[in-house]
């Protein structure tokens, strides 16, 4: 189980990265915790000629607020940052829900973002969070919203000569979080994130399909409930139930995935419940 | 200093801990190349060719089936009535019978490139039809013994795929079940999974002068030697086999693979060059054997008083794609057949099991064979007696336990049960549980609310240090049933023991340091333990069935025993004392009652080796004893576990609240290793009764092939067990039984046990997965119980 | 192929890697520090756990050539050079917190790593069983049962709270 051979190329900046990306002839990854990649390799499921190494990019790191009450994680910040940094209450909570220590130690935000795993804590938080990725390419820096970014299991709309420079996200005035997964720091099974954010309540859940799902009707109940959220927790837990799209694969049936989906937005809802306002 | 019933500091512990333990993964050799092996994607097809043009351009070594040497093939042999024998060639010639049969072996450099040369050797595959499962994939028939016809066999040589098929009978069992109070039905389906040991299969080979060595992960060094002379075409004397520290066994270690000969035929091809394969872990999950695919339907018949009068029925084990080296494809039914019943006390008894070949990778043994899946099974049968009669599990289980009053007992199906301490193991077990606690708790919560509370048996033997009467495999052309072992004083007066045995964690070089350091009289650090090469070693068929305390400690306790007396005898005469009035304590040579040594070990010793001058007449030079162990029947071993668990209603999750374990180890020479042997083997055995399960698509793909689906538990899904311990000393000649497998015999049986008594629910699938659970209480819920 | 200096248990060293080598085959096949193993080369049994600045970190997730700028520490680096076991590796013979030893390196780096910021931030709360539990889910071992791995961690981190 050894990599294909590629070569490592370690840029200092986004441009460079961008520059060997966009060159069809170098067939180019980028590479940044390598946590999922890494296998990916190994098993010779990925055999690019040459991998970018995002790790030797110090402007990809970093946290701050924006003026607009958002926190803008560079790419590159590691998910271990995340967890201790507690700079955003959600993210630091969900990221510790990743894997394992040493996983934690090299895997980035915005290289799990960009994997794209549904079964994977943050793309859920970030779509939860209304996040914005920002992207860099040959010809200049973009935003995709999280909700556009994810396209199928493990697709994005990134295009092949982009790499993630930024996740920036909203920090809910109120956040649930629950996660089922086989073993401790396995990939969820089911996943489910409720938070507030600015105009409105989001419902995702992870696990359940190809993408981090929204449960829109789950999110109206929420909105049009005002103030008031008492006696709603049932319509919701129905309206997850009723509208989620779910499968089979060798650790859970369908069936019992739309039940999950149902009883960890309960559990979500509970945990919500149970938090301080301080929290966010 | 006596080191007996104590745990000095493991002599292994030491060079593990600081890295520089010695596994063949570790080996590295001057002009070493590495092997990869081309594994094929499908589960049943004709090789139409094998293209290795690309491969030799990268500047490998390709072998194949075609190349010299390799015609030859593995061919487990039985003289079991009725039982089939195949072929398993090193590398698959004409046809692939499961995904992930090695077809090819590529030679490099090093791994990296090893495997880039594998990737051009170009395979054309006709795919077959295939067969996954041993009784409902194309099953047309499945009564009265007959069995189903499969659309392509997986062997020519068994037109209906069963490799072999036996009927245990004892007693009239018809006219029980037709007399019995009531009968019950269970049918029951076990999962496959395997052993996993954390260092996966390796081997390093080198031919030179004649001389082929081989360093394999191996549990049996000699055997490996001896079955592969004729393979390779050399003499057994002209092979060294070597077993270093090995990275965990479980049994999945005990066979002779095809990649093992493979890789000595490739050293034969290639004199001078090491050859070095590391099976990775994709490798292990499709081609390492793996266990426990099986299909119980079984009856039990039971008095109106809960006596168990008969038990009737048919098994399926599912063994793969071969019949593994030197096992056969017995090795798990005749195992399951001969051992259902267990602890308990039965006349009328008529099973017929049968072993099913498929495409699918080689069943063989692991910790347990069998026995986890038929300990469930009874148990199961068990539990669905004591729902019909009304009666209390626990109750109806000690009317039918053998008793001491029983001993020895005559199993159904002639095995003789020495011991009869399980009830003793019961009430410890009850004891440490606080049964009543927990069931007043349980009542509590049935009448207040909150989640269901569930307690789990399982009672069992564990068959142990097997001699010859009783030797491990099924009529194989060899019996198992001794060991040798050497004990030697140097001239310095350090001591080292040669053992037959060998070791893969279970901390044998401090046992039998133990065991030898107390007999000689010698300190515990002054002895030196040796196994696992058997250029070193006399004689030792290594670790399986766990017989190593029993076989290899009783080898070693009668050399060491004859060794004493030989030093004693020496010391008399060199000292001018009587042997009567001499002592030998932590290495000096003591006379009853005086307080100053007369002598040493290290000066009787010089004067053995080196000072012939000083030998009395009638005396030798040398102090090495080479003695053999046999204990010709076996040192059963009572077990039961009783545990606490509690169901999460809402994802059919369990938790273990608590779970205790009393065995009868015997007289205990190291706590602490009996101890670990106990809680390994336990989480093992929680690991396949509650996570890991190996499944196969239709077409004879793994689905669960990385430990991303594969799921072994962690630190986190594994409770602290209570483990308790009856001494009961057996009759061999260290008084010990054997530790190293009943922990994972318990857990599937305690888990189904524990959900039925939390809900009446039977559970008929294993392994006890929250859907499956799930599904389960939803079932139970519609039917309107509990 | 590129030349690369690795700072290994408090030595530099220069070897010659392929960029595709992982960080746990340099450390093997080249620098000859065969106590990190394999277990699954694919970042899910731990037993290739190395300490990296002093975090541990997949070492078959990693290449050689990523590593260059960092301190790692190997289970060869604990000891002292008598041979003295560190305070872990102490723990893990003691309470027989290892049976084969091939998933220990992997078990004794992680659990370095948790006791050492146990101590730093002994305020964050007790490292209960049930804690080293959690902390310790990303390394399989399959002898042990665990038992004596948490009774290991349980006792070094008295130890070096003492």
């Amino acid at each position: 189980m050894k990599p294909a051979p590629f070569e490592l190329v370690r840029p200092a900046t986004v441009d460079d990265a961008v520059a060997v990306l966009a060159d069809p002839a170098a067939d180019a990854k980028p590479l940044a915790g390598g946590q999922s990649l890494v296998p990916l390799l190994a098993m010779r499921l990925a055999t690019p000629a040459t991998l970018v190494d995002l790790n030797t990019i110090g402007s990809l790191t970093g946290i701050d607020d924006t003026a607009d009450e958002r926190v803008r994680f560079g790419a590159m910040t590691r998910q271990s940052t995340l967890v201790r940094s507690r700079r955003h209450g959600l993210v630091a909570h969900a990221s510790a829900w990743i894997g394992h220590t040493a996983i934690r130690s090299r895997g980035t935000i915005g290289g799990s973002v960009a994997h794209a795993d549904p079964s994977a804590e943050l793309p859920s938080v970030a779509v939860a969070c209304d996040g914005v990725i920002g992207v860099a390419g040959p010809d200049g820096s973009r935003t995709i919203a999280a909700v556009d970014l994810f396209e199928s299991m493990l697709e994005t709309t990134l295009r092949s000569d982009e790499i993630i420079t930024e996740v920036t996200l909203r920090r809910p005035q109120r956040w649930g979080f629950a996660e089922f997964a086989r073993r401790d720091g396995d990939f969820a099974l089911v996943l489910a994130v409720i938070a507030e954010v600015a105009d409105g309540w989001r419902v995702v859940l992870g696990g359940v399909g190809p993408t981090p799902w929204r449960c829109r009707d789950a999110e109206r109940l929420l909105d049009d409930s005002a103030t008031d959220m008492s006696g709603l927790d049932e319509a919701i837990l129905d309206a997850v139930a009723d509208t989620v799209e779910t499968f089979d694969d060798v650790h859970a049936s369908a069936e019992y995935r739309r039940a999950m989906a149902a009883e960890f937005t309960a559990r979500a809802l509970a945990d919500m419940a149970d938090r301080e306002p301080g929290d966010a | 200093m006596m080191t007996d019933a104590t745990a000095p500091t493991r002599k292994e512990d030491h060079r593990l801990l600081t890295g520089r333990g010695r596994f063949v993964s570790d080996l590295q050799l001057p002009r070493m190349r590495h092997v990869t092996f081309v594994r094929s994607p499908m589960a049943h097809a004709e090789i139409v060719s094998v293209d290795v043009a690309g491969t030799v351009a990268a500047g490998a070594e390709v072998f194949t089936s075609e190349s010299p040497g390799f015609e030859v093939a593995l061919r487990a042999l039985s003289a079991l009535p009725g039982y089939v024998e195949t072929d398993q060639p090193p590398l698959a010639r004409d046809k692939v019978r499961f995904a992930g049969e090695a077809v090819a072996a590529v030679v490099h450099d090093d791994r990296y490139l090893a495997e880039d040369a594998a990737e051009q050797v170009i395979v054309d595959y006709q795919p077959l039809d295939v067969t996954i499962g041993a009784w409902h994939q194309n099953a047309t028939a499945v009564t009265n013994g007959a069995w189903h016809q499969t659309v392509t066999p997986v062997h020519d040589a068994a037109p209906d795929n069963v490799l072999l098929q036996r009927t245990f009978e004892a007693g009239d069992v018809d006219a029980a079940c037709d007399a019995a109070a009531v009968v019950v039905r269970r049918e029951l389906v076990t999962n496959r999974h395997g052993g996993n040991p954390i260092e996966g299969r390796a081997g390093v080979a080198l031919f030179d002068d004649g001389k082929l060595t081989f360093w394999s992960g191996t549990q049996i060094p000699h055997l490996v030697r001896n079955l592969i002379a004729d393979l390779v075409g050399l003499a057994e004397s002209s092979i060294r086999v070597i077993a270093p520290d090995v990275g965990g066994g479980f049994g999945v270690k005990a066979v002779l693979y095809p990649e093992d000969l493979a890789l000595c035929l490739m050293a034969k091809a290639m004199p001078g060059t090491p050859v070095k394969w590391v099976e990775d872990r994709s490798e292990h999950l499709l081609s390492a054997c793996a266990s426990r695919d099986h299909r119980y339907e079984l009856e039990a018949a039971f008095d109106a008083d809960g006596r168990l009068t008969a038990v009737r029925g048919d098994m399926w084990c599912n063994v793969g794609a071969y019949s593994v080296m030197p096992w056969t494809a017995g090795i798990e039914p005749l195992m399951a057949g001969g051992l259902l019943t267990g602890p308990y006390k039965l006349d009328n008894y008529r099973c017929t099991v049968r072993g099913v070949a498929t495409n699918t990778a080689p069943a063989g043994p692991y910790r347990g064979v069998a026995r986890p899946a038929t300990v469930y099974a009874m148990e199961c049968l068990l539990d669905s007696g004591a729902a019909a009669l009304g009666m209390d599990p626990l109750d109806l289980r000690r009317i039918n336990l053998i008793g001491l009053d029983d001993v020895p007992y005559r199993m159904p199906t002639r095995l003789v049960d020495d011991t009869g301490h399980y009830d003793e193991c019961l009430d410890e077990a009850e004891r440490r549980l606080d049964l009543a606690a927990v069931r007043e708790e349980q009542a509590r919560r049935r009448r207040e609310g909150g989640r269901p509370i569930g307690i789990g048996v399982a009672i069992y033997n564990e068959l142990t240090g097997l001699g010859r009467a009783a030797s491990a495999g099924p009529r194989m052309p060899f019996r198992t049933g001794h060991e040798a072992c050497t004990v030697r004083v140097n001239p310095d007066g350090k001591v080292v023991v040669l053992s037959g045995v060998t070791s893969q964690g279970q901390g044998l070089e401090t046992t039998l340091a133990q065991v030898v350091a107390d007999a000689v009289g010698v300190g515990y650090e002054d002895v030196e333990v040796r196994y696992g090469d058997t250029d070193q070693v006399l004689w030792g068929f290594g670790a399986f069935s766990s017989r190593q305390a029993v076989i290899a400690g009783g080898a070693a306790r009668l050399a060491a025993d004859e060794l004493r007396g030989n030093i004693v005898a020496l010391a008399a005469e060199l000292y001018e004392a009587n042997a009567h009035d001499l002592d030998l304590i932590d290495g000096e040579i003591r006379v009853a009652g005086s307080p100053d040594p007369i002598g040493n070990l290290a000066d009787v010793a010089r004067a053995s080796w080196l000072e012939s001058n000083r030998l009395p007449a009638g005396f030798e030079p040398g102090l090495d004893v080479t003695r053999f162990y046999d204990p010709v029947m076996g040192a059963f071993a009572a077990g039961v576990q009783l545990a606490a668990i509690e169901l999460d209603p809402a994802t059919g999750g369990i938790e273990i609240l608590e779970w205790v374990c009393v065995e009868d180890a015997g007289r205990i020479i190291n706590p602490q290793i009996v101890h670990g042997q106990v809680v390994g083997s336990l989480a093992q055995g929680v690991g396949g009764a509650l996570y890991e399960h190996l499944v196969y698509d239709e077409l004879g793909n793994l689905s669960t092939g990385t430990l991303l689906d594969y799921l072994m538990p962690t630190a986190a899904e594994i409770p602290d067990f209570d483990v308790g311990h009856v001494e009961q000393p057996a009759d061999n000649p260290l008084g010990v039984r054997g530790v190293g497998e009943g922990g994972t015999l318990g857990p599937a049986a305690v888990i189904a046990s524990a959900i039925h008594d939390a809900l009446g629910v039977e559970l008929d699938e294993l392994p006890a997965s929250p859907d499956r659970v799930w599904s389960l209480m939803r079932r139970a819920e519609v039917g309107g119980s509990p | 192929m590129r030349d690369v200096e690795l700072a290994v248990n408090g030595r530099v060293r220069a070897l010659r890697v392929d960029d595709r080598h992982t960080l746990a085959d340099a450390l093997r096949e080249q620098l000859g520090l065969t106590g990190t193993h394999l277990g699954c080369e694919h970042g899910v049994c731990g037993a290739c756990t190395v300490l990296v600045d002093g975090e541990p970190v997949r070492s078959c997730l990693m290449f050689a050539a990523q590593a260059v700028d960092a301190e790692i520490t190997t289970i060869e680096g604990l000891a002292q050079p008598d041979g003295t076991l560190h305070p872990v590796q102490q723990a893990f013979s003691d309470c027989h917190g290892l049976q084969c030893g091939f998933c220990t390196p992997g078990f004794v780096l992680t659990a370095v790593h948790l006791v050492e910021t146990h101590v730093v931030d002994a305020a964050a709360g007790p490292l209960d069983r049930d804690a080293i539990r959690h902390e310790l889910s990303g390394n399989i071992c399959r002898c042990t049962g665990y038992q004596g791995i948490v009774d290991a961690v349980e006792r070094a981190v008295e130890i070096r709270l003492r």
